[in-house]
């Protein structure tokens, strides 16, 4: 439905519009009294109402971070926008609009229930995060094509779909057409859905729903299997063997090695070739296999030791507790038996006596804190002890396994050595059998150029597994000062300072309760 | 075993008895020639009478022989064949084992016959559930039968009754019921057998006087283990402890002896109980003869041999101090004489009925296995193929007759009375059980147990009462009668889902000391408990979706008041003083808003808040109002101001709450503590109606009848006799159905095999004919009606055409009503005479057309 907004002035969402609105819709009587007095932060407020006021554009509503429902129909709003900040909107009404396009709906994605009747839509789009929906009204669009409406598959929970008054509501089979393919809607068009017309429609359209059905099927699978492995790389990441597990590291030094691809073609090269790549994909199976078993020793101790912290952090709490809570039986029992004395120098010595109990109520509490102090400081030296001669092993191990692969390398690079000389020669003699590429051809000219060029690969190779080395070695010893940093900062600093704050904001709340007192009483 | 060697026994017998004879004869030849001190014993001796020994002939109960079948009062050949077998057995121990005592072998049953006592087993298997177990099986025998102690208590019983008979007149000795028992068993599946033996005079008279209620023995609480704490890694070191050790173990060492110290004296008094409680010495000692069960393992998943004395139903171990002695054992297939010393008792025995050295069986053909010897060795097979082709002809020879008892019969009713009369009473060492049949007690109890203080039985202490079917649902009572306490016990299935009431019988009433346990999961708030004293009361809950779990209040006194009583004030409650609330935490609040615990301190008007504690900290916020002045007026204003409220917040860089915010919280408060105090009303009002309720159940007392229960439920019953009645007419109606309407005519002439084409046309038009007759009466019948009835209207008409002037209005009207009621008769017979004549010929049609059909005439049209 159009209007025509041009003849009436547009109004802007301003700072008055919306006290106003805020306040007729605050808390009323008394609690609206208080409210006025104190004024009322936008950021307080749950729900906002601002329909017929001609707003044109949506604005200046930042501020109301907590709302959960916002209305906003009956206005001349043509784009949807500046709604981004809202993250907790629950219940969003823009009907009777003047919107032609979904969008800028990305950050809201705790809404539920979203109201566009009455708009110029013609697609249905850019709602892709709104995975909570339960009710759409959609009704009175432009709305033209069927096969949009399986956009809505997406969201499992919707419930309610409003689609009338839509110009392909003429066709025939809109409804079972939208029955079949949203089979999860209880209510379409004000009205149930029953379930013998779910059937109908389900029947009527029962291959190309098969069809859909098994390509959704296929998708989520395939993105599983996605995730997996992600997680999968993740976990092998963590342990710091990353794809040691195939061919990654053997086929890295060939990869920037066009001399070696290039020597490789060389004839009677392939056995060795091949048992050379075979060992080498043994070690790195081995590097991996220690990898990954030493990360799961390493995450094995990382939990026991969170363990034990937070059982001695929970024990320490409970004696904290126990100490408060005999203090403020004490302290009942003493205030009731002040009050109810007359002596005025019994009440003092009552209230001397308070203090003092107070400070020892501090001295307690801050010796447990000590004593907890001493106890983490402790145990995180022996877990950092322990983390570092677990490092240090696996380094040792990862290391040691790495030199047989430049073994490996070396040996390989003699045979390549040899081979390369004897084809060399067989080159100059003209006795080579088989045909050779152009490229090997252009080193095999004199004797120089192929051992330079066997000796740049095998230093190209011997470059990546040290490149390799450093890289596990780095980023291991990185992560685990990060742990322990960490562990420092946490546990022993920020705990302690909360803790002994905390102690002393009690300590303090005491005291002064008791002065009020004395004051009241005087 | 064979005559020859019968005879020799027989032999060897008089023997020994000629040699008595002359011991005799050389005693009285030295009596002859007397010296004077020899003449001073023989006036000493003269006065010593001896008498005779004078036989107590026990009357023995005579029995209608009418009533048992044959088998009872004859022997079958092969029963005297085993019967002569089991005599010969008889004398050859007599004659290898002397000084044995005589086994008990062939006694008479209830009509004088003797039977062998393997056939008087007769295992069988009766329809209850409850007999299907051992245990079942021994409490049902203990409480079915009255005890006949054996007379003289050191001799074998002369009789054996049937276990028929047994369960008839619900009586018996000790191997009348052990042979009843042991029929069940083995019926069951059990491996069981009678022995016969020697026990305590405890056990032979079931005198359980000493022993402690089985009902009473605390059950072994299972003891978990403290978990010990799992030393982890990184477990932080303890604080040190910084106490001077030597002041420690000086106070062990002190504890210690005073530990000892109690125990000794504790030990003393344990002993010198016991040594009061020990029965007097017996005279007949190791005399009494006794019988009872034993179950070996191996069947119905037995893991160890146990006895089962039948007095009591109870299980005792195989080294129980009970039984002094065993001579024999016997189930329906065999019969043992045991071989081993029982001079300590039966501690030790071997129960390995295979092993022939230790145990003499009677019958070759023992189904225990022997002494096996390994297969393997082939030498030895030549041998085992002799003893088997030996044992065979022996096996064939010596086969167990069947049993000669009539099979057991027990009714429904019967098993349910249990006891002789539905009533037993059982005396233990200071408690007293009584148990009584379902249904016999007006008030649904079916066993009450007394503790006594003393052995006399005299100081009562407490009395625990056991119901069943009653319609309140009480299942327990235990009263104590020392602190007045009475806790009641209850199934689920009660309005208020009462499960324990525990209140002092002194003061039942309402506002008193009480505890009320509850099923929680049938309740709607969740309430686990409530207790009450006389100024208080707490309530526990559980499973609450607001997380309450705990709710106290605390009453003051009632306002006294002058001037007329009100009847209501009785129904108002007492003045609240104070209401406290706990809640449990609810994860999906930041601590620092999630309630803990709220005090309504109703009489200062305040409400004091605590919060839980959050997860990092040790202090909890707390928060206190003051209530507004005017709160509990209706449709007040309620102001408020900041001093109004008072706050501790744990983390002081928290923001403050809003002033609205807090007006808002008080008012939620106020309505928490008006509703809180309505469910502290309701509360109240409950405890009132179930008081109330166990009143009027009480004086009710009403037993539920399971509908299946056919005996007893008068309406099921009814209506299973509806349904036969039903049943029956039905069939009626059916019989009717099926009337021939051909007999009639075929008995007259008749009822020939087969129809002459001529009879059946005679046949068939003298049916129509009938029928005919029988329409034109029909129609005839309705005319003359008609007619009478038309001419009767006419003659009326024509009084009142006389009499019309001189009629009062009353006889007007009454001669209007009768006209048209006659109208109405003349057409009504009309119609039907009109429906006559037009069915009259269709019924003709379909006669003829059935007929036709008849499968006797058919065959002729």
């Amino acid at each position: 439905m159009s209007r025509l907004y041009d003849t009436v002035e547009p109004a802007v969402i301003d700072e008055e519009m919306l006290k106003k609105a805020v306040e007729e819709q605050g808390p009323k009587e008394e609690a609206g009294k208080i409210a006025k007095q104190e004024g009322i932060d936008f950021g307080d407020v749950l729900s906002l109402r601002l329909d017929f006021l001609n707003i044109l554009k949506i604005d200046n509503l930042w501020e109301f971070t907590k709302l959960t429902k916002l209305q906003l129909d009956n206005n001349i709003i043509e784009k949807i926008e500046g709604l981004e900040s809202l993250v907790n909107l629950v219940w969003l009404d823009l009907s009777f609009n003047n919107i032609e396009v979904i969008d800028n709906l990305d950050s809201l994605t705790k809404l539920e229930d979203l109201t566009l009747y009455s708009n110029r839509i013609s697609t249905i789009e850019n709602m892709d995060s709104l995975l909570n929906l339960h009710v759409l009204s959609l009704g009175r669009n432009q709305l033209t094509d069927l096969e949009n409406l399986r956009y809505l598959r997406r969201f499992k929970n919707l419930k309610t779909l409003n689609l009338s008054d839509n110009p392909f509501c003429k066709q025939d089979e809109y409804k079972q057409y939208v029955i079949a393919f949203l089979s999860n809607l209880e209510f379409l068009d004000y009205r149930l859905v029953d379930q013998q017309s779910r059937d109908a429609a389900i029947e009527k359209y029962q291959v190309s729903r098969d069809e859909m059905l098994h390509n959704e099927k296929q998708a989520e699978i395939k993105k599983e299997d996605e995730t997996k492995r992600q997680q999968e790389l993740e976990k092998h990441k963590n342990a710091y063997v990353e794809l040691m597990n195939g061919p990654d590291l053997f086929e890295q030094m060939y990869a920037e090695d066009k001399e070696g691809q290039k020597l490789n073609e060389m004839p009677g090269l392939e056995d060795q070739l091949h048992s050379f790549k075979e060992k080498f994909m043994q070690i790195c199976t081995q590097i991996f296999d220690f990898g990954i078993a030493e990360h799961e020793k390493r995450e094995e101790e990382v939990k026991s030791f969170w363990e034990c912290v937070e059982e001695a952090k929970q024990d320490n709490k409970r004696l904290g507790m126990v100490h408060i809570d005999e203090f403020t039986e004490t302290k009942k029992r003493m205030l009731l038996e002040m009050s109810q004395m007359s002596d005025h120098k019994m009440v003092e010595q009552y209230a001397r006596d308070y203090n003092d109990k107070i400070q020892v109520l501090w001295d307690k509490l801050m010796g447990l804190e000590l004593q907890l102090v001493d106890q983490l400081e402790e145990v995180i030296k022996e877990f950092e002890r322990n983390m570092q001669d677990m490092v240090g092993t696996f380094v040792e191990n990862v290391q040691a396994l790495l030199s047989q692969c430049r073994d490996l390398e070396n040996n390989h690079h003699e045979k390549m050595m040899e081979i390369a000389i004897v084809t060399l020669e067989k080159v100059i003699k003209n006795e080579l059998d088989d045909e050779i590429s152009d490229d090997l051809k252009m080193l095999l000219v004199d004797k120089d150029t192929i051992i330079n060029a066997v000796s740049s690969s095998h230093d190209v190779h011997l470059l990546k597994i040290d490149n390799k080395e450093d890289d596990i070695v780095t980023r291991i010893n990185q992560s685990l000062k990060n742990l322990i940093e960490q562990i420092h900062q946490d546990e022993e600093i920020t705990r302690n300072r909360m803790r002994v704050s905390e102690i002393n904001n009690l300590i303090d709340h005491l005291r002064e309760e008791m002065d009020n007192l004395e004051v009241m009483q005087n | 075993m064979d005559s020859s060697e019968m005879n020799e026994g027989e032999i060897h017998q008089i023997d020994s008895d000629d040699v008595i004879k002359e011991e005799d004869e050389t005693e009285n030849e030295e009596g002859e020639d007397l010296t004077e001190d020899a003449e001073a014993l023989k006036a000493e001796l003269a006065k010593i009478v001896v008498h005779p020994p004078s036989y107590e002939q026990s009357l023995m109960e005579e029995f209608d022989q009418a009533e048992f079948s044959p088998s009872y009062k004859d022997n079958l050949p092969k029963e005297n064949l085993v019967l002569q077998y089991a005599e010969n057995f008889r004398r050859q121990m007599v004659q290898l084992y002397r000084d044995r005592k005589p086994l008990f072998l062939n006694p008479v049953n209830e009509c004088g016959v003797e039977k062998f006592v393997c056939t008087t087993i007769r295992p069988t298997l009766l329809e209850f559930k409850e007999l299907y177990n051992w245990d079942g099986a021994a409490e049902f025998v203990a409480d079915y039968l009255n005890i006949e102690p054996l007379k003289p208590e050191y001799e074998l019983p002369k009789r054996l009754i049937s276990p028929s008979t047994v369960l008839k007149r619900q009586k018996g000795n000790c191997f009348e019921y052990s042979t009843l028992l042991c029929s069940l068993l083995i019926g069951a599946g059990y491996d069981a057998y009678v022995i016969s033996g020697y026990a305590t005079k405890e056990t032979c008279l079931a005198d359980e006087s000493r022993d402690i209620c089985p009902l009473l023995k605390k059950k072994e609480e299972v003891q978990e283990e403290a978990r010990k704490k799992e030393m982890k890694k990184y477990n932080v070191k303890p604080p040190r402890d910084l106490r001077s050790k030597f002041e420690l173990k000086q106070e062990a060492k002190k504890e210690a002896e005073k530990q000892a110290e109690k125990e000794k004296q504790r030990k003393e008094e344990e002993e010198r109980i016991a040594e009061l409680e020990k029965p007097p010495p017996d005279p007949y000692f190791g005399l009494r003869i006794h019988a009872w069960v034993l179950v070996l393992s191996g069947k119905r998943e037995v893991p160890e041999n146990f006895f089962i004395e039948p007095f009591t139903g109870l299980s005792h171990p195989m080294d129980s101090s009970n039984y002094l002695g065993i001579e024999s054992v016997w189930n329906n297939v065999n019969y043992w004489v045991n071989m081993q010393d029982c001079s300590e008792g039966v501690k030790g025995l071997s129960f390995d009925l295979g092993d022939s050295t230790v145990w003499e069986f009677m019958f070759p053909n023992n189904d225990k296995p022997l002494l096996k010897i390994p297969d393997a060795e082939d030498d030895l097979n030549d041998m085992d193929d002799d003893e088997d082709d030996e044992e065979h002809e022996v096996e064939k020879y010596l086969d167990m007759p069947p049993s000669w008892v009539d099979a057991l019969k027990l009714s429904h009713r019967d098993f349910q009375m249990r006891c002789p009369h539905g009533k037993k009473t059982k005396v233990y060492k200071r408690a007293k059980l009584e148990k009584f049949a379902h249904y016999l007690m007006k008030d649904g109890l079916i066993s009450r147990l007394s503790v006594y203080e003393d052995r006399e039985l005299t100081d009562l202490m407490k009395v625990h009462e056991y119901y069943a079917h009653r319609s309140d649902k009480l299942t327990q009572k235990l009263t104590n009668h020392r602190t007045g306490q009475v806790c009641e016990n209850f199934d689920p299935g009660r309005p208020r889902c009462l499960k324990e009431h525990q209140f002092k019988s002194s003061t039942p009433g309402p506002e008193n000391e009480r505890v009320m346990i509850f099923y929680h999961e049938a309740r709607v708030d969740g309430l686990v408990k409530r207790e009450e004293t006389q100024t208080e009361m707490t309530e526990e809950y559980s499973n609450r979706d607001d997380f309450l779990f705990y709710k106290y209040v605390e009453f003051g006194k009632r306002a006294k008041k002058f001037g007329p009583q009100e009847t209501s004030s009785a129904n108002k409650g007492r003045p609240i003083n104070k209401m406290i609330q706990k809640f449990h935490r609810n994860r999906n609040k930041p601590a620092n808003e999630d309630i803990a615990e709220i005090i309504f301190h109703v009489a200062e008007d305040k409400i004091h808040i605590s919060y839980h504690t959050e997860d990092v900290r040790i202090a909890a916020s707390t928060r206190e109002f003051l209530k507004p002045p005017n709160w509990d007026e209706k449709g007040a204003v309620l102001t408020f101001n900041p001093e109004m409220h008072q706050t501790f917040q744990v983390d002081p860089m928290l923001p403050m709450n809003k002033q609205v915010e807090l007006y808002e919280m008080l008012m939620e408060l106020l309505k928490a503590e008006e509703k809180c105090r309505n469910e502290v009303r309701d509360s109240q009002n409950e405890v009132r109606n179930i008081l109330d309720d166990r009143t009027k159940e009480e004086a009710a007392s009403e037993l539920d009848i399971s509908v299946y229960d056919t005996e007893r439920n008068e309406k099921a019953k009814k209506h299973r006799r509806e349904l036969e009645r039903q049943q029956l007419e039905e069939k009626m109606r059916k019989q009717e159905m099926d009337i021939d309407y051909l007999a009639p005519f075929l008995a007259k002439i008749g009822n020939p095999e087969k129809l002459s084409k001529q009879q059946a046309f005679s046949l068939k038009e003298e049916c129509l004919a009938d029928l005919k007759q029988r329409l034109i009466d029909k129609a005839n019948l309705i005319q003359a009606r008609f007619e009478k009835e038309s001419q009767e209207l006419e003659k009326k008409q024509a009084w009142y055409q006389q009499n019309q002037v001189s009629m009062g209005k009353e006889d007007e009207e009454e001669y209007l009503t009768y006209c048209k009621e006659a109208i109405f008769r003349i057409h009504i017979l009309d119609l039907r005479l009109t429906r006559h004549k037009e069915q009259a010929p269709h019924k003709y049609m379909q006669l003829e057309q059935k007929l036709r059909n008849d499968e006797r005439l058919s065959e002729f049209f």
